[in-house]
C-alpha cells in the first residue's frame, strides 16, 4: 500500500521518541530520499511498516558516515572517467543497442590484451636486446625507404622487429640474462595467459559470461517466443517519433512471422518432396561453400610458390592482397547462398553463415602456415624473419582492407540506400561479420608473436584506429538493428570462436614450430639448436651440473614434463570432470521440469483471488 | 550531449518539474505544498511524448492513479526509470505498467491492450487473440490463465537486456540514482 510523504511524516510524529531524534529522522526522511528508499524497501518486503523503514534508514546512516560514502562515490566516478572510451560506449549502447555494443566491447578487450602482451614482450625480450646492443646490425647497402611500412622487409629486417635480430647468447651485464630462455618463456607466458583468460570467460561463476552461458543454453530458449517479444523488447529509450513507428512496424512483422511459422509447423508437416528439396539446397550450398574455401586455399598455395621471392619487395605484397580480397568478397557470396536457403530459425541461419566464414578463413590460414612450415623453413636461411615479415604484411594489408571495407560496406550502402534504391534502406551494422574480422586479425597476431615479437605494437595501433573509424562509420551510416539483439548469447559464441579454432590453431602452429622445426643457423635466439625446445633441455642439463641443490627441478622436468604418462593422466582427469558436470546439467534439467509441474500443482491449491 | 557523465540531483529534477508549469509550482517546497501537475503536462515532456506507454507510466507512478503527479511521484518515476535502479524494482514497475486494470495480474485483456499499443492496429483481431494466447501459454507457469508477478519476473530473468531498455534518458543525460540519496 503506497503511503504519501505526509502520511509517513505523520507516522514518524507518532513514534515514541524524543524531539531531537524525531528532528533527525525528519531531516533524514526528506523529499526524494524517503520515497526512493521506501519504494525499494516496500518492494522487497511488502509487509514492512514505517517504523522498520525508519530504523533501516537510520542504521544505514550510522554504519556509513557520509564522509566515507562521498569518498567512495568520487573514487568510483574517477575510476569510470579513467576507463577508456567509457562515454563513447554508453553513447553507442544507448543509440544502437547492446548487440552493436558487444562488438565495441570485444574490440576494447582485444586492445587491452594486446597492450598487456606488448608490455610483457617488450619488457622481457626487446629491452634486454636493446640495452645490450642498441645499434641494429644493418648492412651498408640498405637504408630506410617508405615501402618498408607496407612490406616489412628491407630496413625492418635488421631491427628488433623480427626474430632474426635477437641474439642467442647469455647477455653479460649487471645481471646475466639468458636470451634463449627469456624468449621461450615469454612466448609460453603469453600463450598461457591467453588460455587462462579465455577459460575464465567461459567457465562457471563468478564470471558473468558464464552466467549468460548458463542462462541462454541450459534454460529454454526465450527469444523466439512471442511472450518475450511482446513484453521484454520494447525499448523505452527511444524518443524519436519515426523510430517509434518503425519499431512498431518491426514488432508487427516479427509477431506475424512467429505466428505463421508456428502455424505452419502445426498445421502441415512438410511433404517429403519439400523436405528433400530443402535438404538438396542445403547440401548444394554447403558443398559449394566448402569447395570455394578449399579452392581459395589451394590457389593461395600456388600463388605463394610462384611469387615467393624475398628480393622483389613489391611482389611480396601480392599474396596478402589476394588473401584480403578473398576474405572480403567470398563472404558476400555466402550471404547470397544464405538468401536462397530456407532455415527453420533465424539463429540457425546466422550460425551457418558464421561457420562458413570461419571455414574459409581457417583454410586460407592453414594453407599459408603449411607453406611456411614445409617450404620456407626448409629452403631459406633465417626463415623465421621471413615468416614474420609475411605475417606483418598480412596484418597491414588486412588493416587497409578493413578500413576500405568500412568505407564501401557502410558508406556506399548508405548512399545507395538513401538516394538510389530507397527500398534497401539505411544499412545495419553487421556485428557477426565485423567480429569475425577481428578474430581473424587477432589470429594473425597470435601466430606472428613467435616470429615477430613487436607485432603487438602494430596490432595496438590497428585496433585503436579501427575503433574510431568504425565508430564514425556506425554513427554516420547505420541505423539501429531492427531485430531485437540476442547480445548475451552472441557474446558467448564469439568468445568460444575466439578460443577454439583461433587460439588453439595459433597455439598448435607455434608449438609445432618450437618442437619440430629446426631453427635457422645464422640468426635468432635459437641458432645452433636442433629445435627451440632443446634450449630448455640444455638449461636443465646445465642446472644439473652447476647447481647441486636443484635435483627436484631436474626430476620434475624428466618425469613430469617430458613423460607422456603425465599428460595422459591430466587428459583423463579433464574428461572425467567434464562428464561429471554434464551429468549434473542433465539432472538439473530434469529437476526444472519437475519443479515446473510442482508450481502448477501448488497453484491449484491456492485460494481463488 | 557530452561524453562525460553528468550527475543530477533532485534539485535539477525539481527545476525540470517546475518548468512544466511555473505558475502552479512554487519555488519554495519547505512547506510541502499540495501541487499536482495534470497528466497532459507530464505526457507532453519530450522524453515521454512518443512513448506508447506514457499514460500507463504516469498512472503507475501517480498517487491518485490518474496520471496527475506530485513532485514526489515525479522523482519516483525518474529514479525507477534510471540506470541505477535495482533490477527487482524495475521488474516490479514494468509489471505494473503492463497491468492495465491494476489487479496485480497481467490477464488476457491487459495483453491485448499492450499489443495494441505496441503495434498500433497493425494486426487483425484474430492475430491479436492468437498472440495473446501464445504469450499466456509460454509464460504462465502456474497455469491460472494469467501472468502473476512471479511469472513475469521469471521471464525477465531470461531476458536481462530488457531491464536496460527500461530507462528514460532525461535531457539526454543520465540521472544517477545513488547521488540523489547522497545529496540529502
Amino acid at each position: 500500500v503506497a503511503m504519501s510523504t505526509r502520511e509517513q511524516i505523520r507516522a514518524v510524529r507518532d513514534l515514541p521518541m524524543n524531539f531531537e531524534e524525531k528532528k533527525r529522522i525528519r531531516w533524514v526522511l526528506t523529499l526524494g530520499q524517503l520515497r526512493i528508499i521506501r519504494t525499494i524497501v516496500m518492494c522487497q518486503s511488502p509487509t514492512i511498516t514505517p517504523k522498520i523503514c525508519c530504523g533501516a534508514v537510520l542504521q544505514q546512516r550510522e554504519l556509513f558516515p557520509q564522509f566515507f560514502r562521498r569518498f567512495g562515490y568520487s573514487l568510483r566516478s574517477a575510476r569510470q572517467t579513467l576507463q577508456l572510451w567509457q562515454g563513447t560506449m554508453k553513447e553507442i549502447g544507448g543509440k544502437f543497442g547492446t548487440s552493436v555494443l558487444t562488438y565495441f566491447l570485444f574490440l576494447k578487450w582485444l586492445l587491452m590484451f594486446n597492450i598487456l602482451s606488448f608490455l610483457i614482450n617488450f619488457g622481457f625480450v626487446t629491452i634486454p636486446l636493446l640495452v645490450y646492443d642498441h645499434t641494429p646490425d644493418v648492412p651498408a647497402a640498405v637504408s630506410f625507404r617508405g615501402l618498408e611500412i607496407l612490406t616489412g622487409a628491407g630496413y625492418f629486417n635488421y631491427t628488433a622487429m623480427y626474430y632474426g635480430s635477437y641474439s642467442n647468447e647469455t647477455l653479460a651485464g649487471p645481471v646475466e640474462y639468458n636470451m634463449q630462455l627469456a624468449y621461450f618463456f615469454t612466448i609460453s607466458l603469453y600463450m598461457v595467459k591467453m588460455l587462462v583468460v579465455c577459460f575464465c570467460s567461459l567457465c562457471p561463476s563468478p564470471c558473468s559470461m558464464a552466467k549468460s552461458f548458463k542462462k541462454n543454453y541450459v534454460l529454454a530458449d526465450p527469444a523466439s517466443s512471442s511472450a518475450w517479444q511482446l513484453l521484454c523488447t520494447w525499448d523505452f529509450t527511444i524518443t524519436n517519433e519515426r523510430a517509434v513507428r518503425q519499431r512498431k512496424n518491426n514488432l508487427c512483422v516479427q509477431l506475424k512471422v512467429n505466428e505463421s511459422l508456428s502455424e505452419k509447423a502445426q498445421r502441415e508437416m512438410l511433404t517429403l518432396s519439400e523436405k528433400l528439396r530443402h535438404f538438396g539446397i542445403h547440401l548444394g550450398s554447403w558443398l559449394l561453400s566448402t569447395s570455394l574455401a578449399f579452392g581459395c586455399g589451394i590457389s593461395i598455395y600456388y600463388l605463394y610458390t610462384a611469387s615467393w621471392s624475398p628480393q622483389q619487395e613489391a611482389e611480396t605484397l601480392l599474396v596478402p592482397f589476394v588473401v584480403s580480397l578473398m576474405n572480403l568478397v567470398i563472404p558476400l557470396f555466402y550471404s547470397l547462398f544464405n538468401k536462397f536457403e530456407i532455415y527453420s530459425s533465424h539463429r540457425k541461419q546466422i550460425y551457418a553463415l558464421v561457420l562458413r566464414n570461419v571455414l574459409l578463413k581457417m583454410s586460407i590460414l592453414a594453407v599459408m602456415c603449411y607453406y611456411w612450415m614445409n617450404v620456407v623453413a626448409v629452403k631459406f636461411s633465417c626463415w623465421e624473419s621471413m615468416v614474420g615479415q609475411a605475417l606483418y604484411r598480412l596484418v597491414i594489408i588486412d588493416f587497409l582492407f578493413l578500413m576500405l571495407g568500412s568505407l564501401f560496406g557502410e558508406f556506399l550502402s548508405n548512399v545507395i540506400g538513401t538516394k538510389y534504391l530507397p527500398r534497401l534502406g539505411v544499412p545495419e551494422f553487421d556485428v557477426a561479420r565485423n567480429v569475425l574480422e577481428l578474430i581473424y586479425a587477432q589470429t594473425l597476431a597470435w601466430i606472428g608473436i613467435y616470429f615477430s615479437p613487436l607485432l603487438p605494437v602494430i596490432q595496438i595501433l590497428k585496433f585503436f584506429i579501427l575503433f574510431y573509424v568504425k565508430k564514425v562509420s556506425l554513427i554516420q551510416n547505420c541505423q539501429p538493428p531492427r531485430r531485437s539483439g540476442r547480445a548475451a548469447q552472441m557474446k558467448t559464441i564469439f568468445i568460444a570462436l575466439l578460443f577454439f579454432p583461433s587460439f588453439l590453431g595459433a597455439l598448435s602452429i607455434v608449438a609445432y614450430t618450437a618442437w619440430s622445426l629446426t631453427p635457422s643457423e645464422q640468426c635468432g635466439p635459437f641458432r645452433g639448436l636442433n629445435n627451440s625446445f632443446s634450449a630448455i633441455g640444455d638449461w636443465i642439463a646445465d642446472l644439473e651440473e652447476k647447481t647441486p641443490g636443484s635435483e627436484w627441478s631436474v626430476w620434475i622436468y624428466e618425469n613430469v614434463i617430458k613423460s607422456e604418462v603425465f599428460y595422459f593422466f591430466i587428459s583423463l582427469v579433464v574428461i572425467i570432470t567434464i562428464y561429471i558436470f554434464w551429468q549434473v546439467t542433465e539432472g538439473r534439467k530434469l529437476l526444472i521440469v519437475q519443479l515446473r509441474q510442482q508450481i502448477v500443482n501448488v497453484s491449484v491449491l491456492k485460494p481463488i483471488q | 550531449m557530452g561524453n562525460k557523465q553528468t550527475t543530477f540531483t533532485a534539485q535539477q529534477l525539481f527545476y525540470r518539474y517546475r518548468d512544466l508549469a511555473p505558475q502552479l509550482v512554487p519555488l519554495d517546497y519547505t512547506n510541502h505544498p499540495d501541487v499536482k501537475l495534470p497528466y497532459e503536462l507530464i505526457g507532453s515532456m519530450p522524453e515521454l511524448k512518443d512513448n506508447p506507454f506514457r499514460q500507463r507510466i504516469a498512472e503507475v507512478f501517480s498517487e491518485d492513479g490518474q496520471g496527475n503527479m506530485t513532485l514526489d511521484d515525479f522523482l519516483d518515476m525518474f529514479s525507477v526509470l534510471s540506470e541505477m535502479a535495482p533490477r527487482d524494482l524495475k521488474a516490479y514497475y514494468a509489471f505494473k505498467i503492463y497491468d492495465f486494470n491494476n489487479d496485480d495480474f497481467i490477464c488476457k485483456s491487459d495483453l491485448e491492450k499492450t499489443l495494441n499499443k505496441l503495434t498500433r492496429n497493425g494486426l487483425t483481431e484474430d492475430e491479436v487473440r492468437m498472440v495473446c494466447e501464445k504469450v499466456i501459454d509460454e509464460a504462465d507457469l502456474d497455469n491460472d490463465g494469467r501472468l502473476s508477478l512471479d511469472d513475469f519476473q521469471h521471464m525477465i530473468v531470461r531476458a536481462p537486456e530488457f531491464l536496460r531498455l527500461l530507462y528514460v534518458i532525461l535531457l539526454n543525460q543520465k540521472y544517477i540514482y545513488l547521488q540523489i540519496v547522497d545529496a540529502f
